[in-house]
């Protein structure tokens, strides 16, 4: 029986490679993932920060659905669900065959959904967090605004919202491996390949554990460091 | 109006995303596999698709002087994938059962392997009754005194099966009530429980328990009792097909008859499962 260094190192019967390209699939649809959230997270802050009584009520539900279903659920129904939705679509326009999304943008769009209502939380928590101070001096100059929305509301939103917006970053990083479902080789689904192809499961597990924990404590510390940068200028009490 | 001008161009970046859009004159045909259940089907270090399946589908698709192209897909997600239209067949160790008959087609069995129970050599069901006692779930007395003959050493153990297979199916209908049920999302996780003692025992093929006896660990398990096929234990393993097309079903019938006849599949059966598993003709 092979060594485990043997087993997930980078020589010809090692996994290493395999197992670098999985963590660099999760890295990218997390990252893919984290941007649509934060598309869908302004969005839906604008939405509840809003005077129309509409927005108000369209921010409330998103945020409500999509925080209240599993998200493997939301996952199952872009994969599969989508592309049912998409080739009856195509055949109505005179296109035959199979139309989907592929593993990648369906689980990136899925998880990405759910992570955007955790975003519109802490995007509408960041902006009542600014001094209302601030903003009325704004006003008092005579700040339009546009260039209020630049200068005052969007640095001061960055900051407030950071530390939380660690947070949804972490649960990104895990939710990705829901994706594994769909077949995307990420850290999960490459872990399970390796354990059914050698059967050494504990192994494989053991190292799935490493390579998470390895993402998670990495962009901890990426996420201190920038917190520490929008803080410097500021006065400690 | 707008959204109808945009209409062609979302259609162009959903073409793009879309990596399986084909034309269906069927010289090309998409293989689904889990690509974690060896030795039927597994991947190689260096991230290629290997095993039993692979060697057949692929000798298959020769016979048939068509391109075959294989994809990996989780075992929860195979069979919506296929009505989906992800992929045109699934060779996954898939059992041919009256439930899946409903929305699947299938092939001729390709495999035959009975089912079997796994236990640990020193534990309390070692010496299972109706050892190698081949029962078929067809023959309903013979199932029945089976059952019958279990019962005393199977009442309140702990007996695991994978989730949504012919196994845990067998174990609602003919355990419920003597045995605690457990299942797995894999059938992995049921042999860690297993030498761990969680669990009394481990319901499965016994063309599957080959590669848990040969793992670390799997020295201190033994396969026991009766080896049940039939019923709804299915036919053995085929080729899943969408309904809609049967001329799959016919071409890769064929090819399989074929393969059959020239001892293709007991060579490969031979060199990966060490046994013979495949069906009588």
């Amino acid at each position: 029986m092979a060594s485990y260094f043997t087993l997930i190192g980078f020589g010809p019967t090692g996994w290493g490679w395999q197992l670098v390209l999985a963590t660099w699939m999760t890295l990218s649809v997390s990252a893919s993932a984290f941007a649509t959230g934060l598309v869908f997270g302004t969005a839906g802050a604008w939405a509840k920060l809003s005077r129309s009584r509409a927005a108000r009520r369209a921010g409330d539900l998103y945020t409500t659905v999509m925080r209240g279903i599993p998200d493997l659920l939301v996952v199952y129904l872009f994969y599969f669900g989508g592309s049912e939705v998409l080739t009856s679509t195509a055949r109505l326009f005179g296109q035959g065959g199979f139309w989907g999304l592929n593993s990648f943008m369906a689980g990136t769009l899925a998880v990405g959904i759910v992570s955007g209502a955790y975003q519109t939380e802490a995007i509408r928590g960041a902006y009542h967090a600014i001094p209302r101070g601030e903003i009325e001096a704004a006003r008092a100059v005579g700040m339009p605004s546009l260039l209020m929305l630049r200068r005052i509301i969007a640095p001061r939103v960055l900051r407030f919202a950071l530390p939380a917006m660690g947070n949804v970053w972490q649960s990104v990083l895990k939710e990705s491996a829901l994706i594994s479902v769909t077949g995307l080789a990420e850290i999960l689904r490459e872990i399970h390949i390796g354990a059914g192809s050698t059967s050494r499961p504990f192994d494989f597990y053991l190292t799935g554990f490493a390579l998470y924990l390895l993402l998670t404590t990495l962009s901890g510390v990426a996420f201190r460091g920038a917190e520490s940068w929008t803080l410097r200028g500021e006065r400690r009490a | 109006m707008r959204i109808f001008r945009l209409l062609p161009a979302l259609a162009v970046a959903v073409a793009l995303a879309s990596p399986a859009a084909f034309a269906k004159d069927w010289t090309k045909v998409v293989i689904a596999t889990e690509g974690a259940y060896m030795p039927y089907n597994g991947h190689s270090p260096d991230g290629k698709l290997i095993g039993f399946e692979i060697d057949l589908g692929n000798n298959l698709c020769a016979r048939l002087k068509i391109a075959c192209e294989w994809v990996s897909q989780d075992w929860d997600g195979i069979i919506p994938g296929l009505t989906a239209g992800k992929y045109d067949a699934i060779m996954d160790g898939m059992s041919i059962t009256a439930k899946r008959l409903e929305v699947l087609a299938f092939t001729r069995n390709y495999t035959r392997a009975p089912t079997v129970f796994a236990v640990q050599k020193d534990g309390p069901l070692a010496n299972l009754p109706d050892d190698g006692l081949n029962v078929s779930l067809d023959d309903k007395t013979a199932m029945d005194a089976a059952v019958k003959a279990l019962t005393p050493a199977l009442k309140g153990k702990v007996v695991g099966a994978q989730i949504a297979t012919i196994q845990a199916d067998m174990l609602n209908t003919y355990f419920k009530g003597i045995v605690d049920i457990r299942t797995y999302k894999t059938t992995e996780e049921h042999d860690l429980d297993l030498m761990a003692g969680r669990i009394d025992a481990a319901l499965a093929a016994t063309s599957y328990f080959v590669s848990t006896l040969a793992r670390p660990g799997g020295d201190k398990l033994k396969l026991v009792g009766p080896h049940f096929t039939g019923g709804l234990l299915g036919l053995g393993t085929g080729i899943g097909f969408r309904k809609s097309d049967p001329e799959l079903k016919t071409m890769f019938d064929k090819a399989l008859n074929e393969a059959l006849a020239d001892g293709t599949i007991k060579k490969l059966s031979l060199q990966w499962f060490k046994t013979d598993i495949s069906p009588p003709s």
